[in-house]
């Protein structure tokens, strides 16, 4: 996996240190910026191994093993979804859509149940256009369960909380 | 009043192919609405959805807002969504409980049953008005039910459930039987999607074996190997294509019913075996012996379409309910459903896999949103009149009791549709 482009935490920090909001912002805006860029295959690689992305089809939706989810892939998943993204014969990106996300809002939440894990929050609105389809406009909340990985940080998960998790959507493509 | 004569109407289907107005004429949907979804029997949804007294679950039949409901004495009931006193949608929520529903506008409440319970300043009404049966909320002229699946029907001459789903009725029973209590239940909400296209369009989707290679082409791994669509050792990412280079979903049959209803033979030759697999089978063998066991879980059909609107799911677990809204807008909801008794990791699993077949952002269903979206603008064009449903017409097997077999993804399926449609648009107005 060496061509992961990997976010380096500030130089000062010593890793045994906690991160700051800071350090955390700056990762999810990376990793943000990564799907922004259609650099899929490094945005895959920022997942832990045991790593998941998640997104509800339920408002407050408590477990992805119970009801429906839009997304819940781990990372062999994320794996064939990015195989499939780059696939020549992908008809519904064909042409790709392009996308911006704005993040903001961000919040540092502490994770009792692991101390080396960090939780940050944040708000997102993404838009998407495809041309010769209509834009789209989709916003929520990230919730990122980041784990300390040498000196930068991995997604044990992603979890996006879309506004309007619980609609009929057209054919959703891209990863919020 | 339609300008379209009936003989006008049964000449947009002809043996192999079908006209492009019945995807694009507004005034043909008006009609379908009236002739097809006013006349058959239409999926309502499952009685598990419901399971006490007071449940509700509201839905769509075609453009009409109706709820199911348990009433207090334990029957189903399918009513308008509509209160007796203005007209105002009562319930204004998808699920919940309630003894009695309350209207938002006057305050006029009703039994689960559609009963008029509760009307404020009551004596200011006649009571000969209030005693009135459609002063409630009306209820469906007809409810049938088969092994928890809730049918109703706008028309109350329509003949009974089981003849309509005829032979076909067997879809329902290879999934409801593969239950260990032969029960499933409704547990896992629904994935839900919607394009800018004919219904008609998912129809004839849900019937065809031929457009996987193609349209799914982008789920085929460098390997050869489509991405692993169902749990188990003998689930994992089969091989796509056959020896001599075709694909072998598209070398597999088609069935065609009466009344337009159509199956597909499975993806899958073998039973799903190792781990929880080998707990589940032996719980079937408890309860239905070896013999009828490997009976139910030969992997027979991928799927039966009861014609217009609900597909059963088989080999994914689940079942799809299809909306139309308009002549070119569509919405489907997908609910991946619980074999009772089963060990829980199946459930989960089938939840797991059903994300990543038919949620709107999974890697197949994406693809055949394209496809719809696609035939919907291709049909707009004038480039010719005609769309072709030809594949294998003519070399069908006849099966008896109305069933066809057409081997190679035989286009039998959507042809049973489109002949349905054509005997239902061009029948009389009057029964």
């Amino acid at each position: 996996m060496s061509s992961i482009t990997r976010v380096a935490l500030r130089p000062e920090t010593p890793s045994e240190s906690r991160l700051t909001l800071a350090d955390l912002q700056q990762f999810v805006e990376h990793e943000a910026a990564l799907l922004d860029e259609r650099r899929f295959e490094e945005w895959m690689g920022l997942f832990a191994d045991d790593g998941a992305y998640w997104v509800p089809a339920g408002p407050g939706q408590e477990s992805p093993l119970n009801h429906v989810s839009l997304f819940y892939d781990d990372k062999p998943t994320l794996g064939i979804r990015v195989q499939r993204l780059r696939n020549p014969a992908i008809h519904s990106q064909i042409p790709h859509s392009r996308t911006v996300r704005l993040v903001a809002n961000f919040k540092q939440e502490t994770h009792d149940a692991d101390p080396s894990l960090y939780r940050v929050t944040s708000k997102f609105v993404m838009l998407e256009d495809r041309p010769g389809s209509e834009r789209r406009l989709f916003g929520g909340r990230y919730t990122h369960v980041l784990r300390r990985k040498g000196d930068s940080l991995e997604i044990v998960l992603k979890r996006v909380d879309l506004t309007d998790c619980d609609r009929s959507f057209p054919a959703l493509t891209q990863p919020f | 009043m339609t300008r379209y004569t009936n003989e006008y109407l049964r000449g947009l289907v002809r043996e192999d192919r079908v006209h492009r107005s019945i995807y694009t004429d507004p005034e043909i949907f008006e009609l379908e609405m009236e002739k097809i979804f006013g006349r058959v029997w239409l999926y309502v949804g499952h009685d598990s959805q419901i399971p006490n007294p007071g449940d509700f679950h509201c839905t769509w039949l075609a453009r009409q807002p109706v709820v199911m409901t348990r009433h207090l004495d334990g029957t189903v009931h399918v009513l308008f969504n509509r209160c007796g006193h203005r007209g105002a949608r009562v319930l204004n929520q998808e699920c919940g409980n309630a003894r009695v529903f309350t209207c938002m506008y006057h305050g006029w409440s009703f039994r689960p049953n559609g009963e008029l319970s509760g009307v404020p300043m009551r004596r200011d009404f006649p009571e000969t008005v209030l005693v009135e049966p459609r002063s409630g909320m009306a209820r469906l002229p007809r409810v049938e039910s088969y092994r928890g699946f809730v049918f109703a029907s706008l028309d109350p001459a329509v003949p009974p459930l089981l003849e309509y789903l005829g032979e076909a009725r067997c879809g329902i029973d290879e999934l409801v039987d593969r239950s260990p209590q032969g029960e499933i239940e409704f547990w896992a909400g629904c994935h839900r999607y919607e394009y800018n296209g004919n219904w008609k369009l998912q129809f004839e989707n849900m019937a065809d074996m031929y457009h996987p290679p193609a349209c799914h082409a982008s789920t085929v791994g460098p390997d050869g190997r489509q991405f692993s669509r169902r749990p188990g050792n003998r689930g994992a990412s089969a091989p796509f294509f056959a020896d001599n280079g075709e694909a072998i979903v598209a070398q597999t049959g088609v069935r065609g019913f009466a009344n337009g209803h159509s199956s597909e033979a499975s993806l899958f030759r073998e039973e799903q075996a190792g781990g929880i697999w080998d707990d589940y089978r032996a719980l079937m063998v408890r309860r239905y012996g070896e013999e009828r066991t490997a009976d139910i879980l030969k992997n027979r059909r991928h799927s039966m379409t009861l014609f217009p609107s609900v597909d059963v799911l088989i080999a994914q677990t689940s079942v799809r309910v299809i909306r139309p809204i308009g002549v070119d807008r569509t919405e489907v909801r997908v609910y991946p459903v619980r074999l009772k008794g089963a060990p829980p990791e199946i459930s989960i699993d089938i939840v797991r896999f059903v994300n990543l077949t038919h949620a709107a952002a999974s890697f197949i269903q994406s693809d055949d949103l394209e496809a719809f979206e696609r035939c919907q603008q291709g049909l707009a064009s004038g480039g010719t009149d005609w769309v072709l449903v030809a594949r294998g017409f003519g070399q069908e097997l006849d099966e008896g009791n109305g069933v066809l077999f057409g081997d190679r993804s035989s286009e039998v399926g959507q042809r049973f549709q489109h002949y349905a449609w054509r005997d239902l648009m061009s029948a009389a107005d009057v029964r």
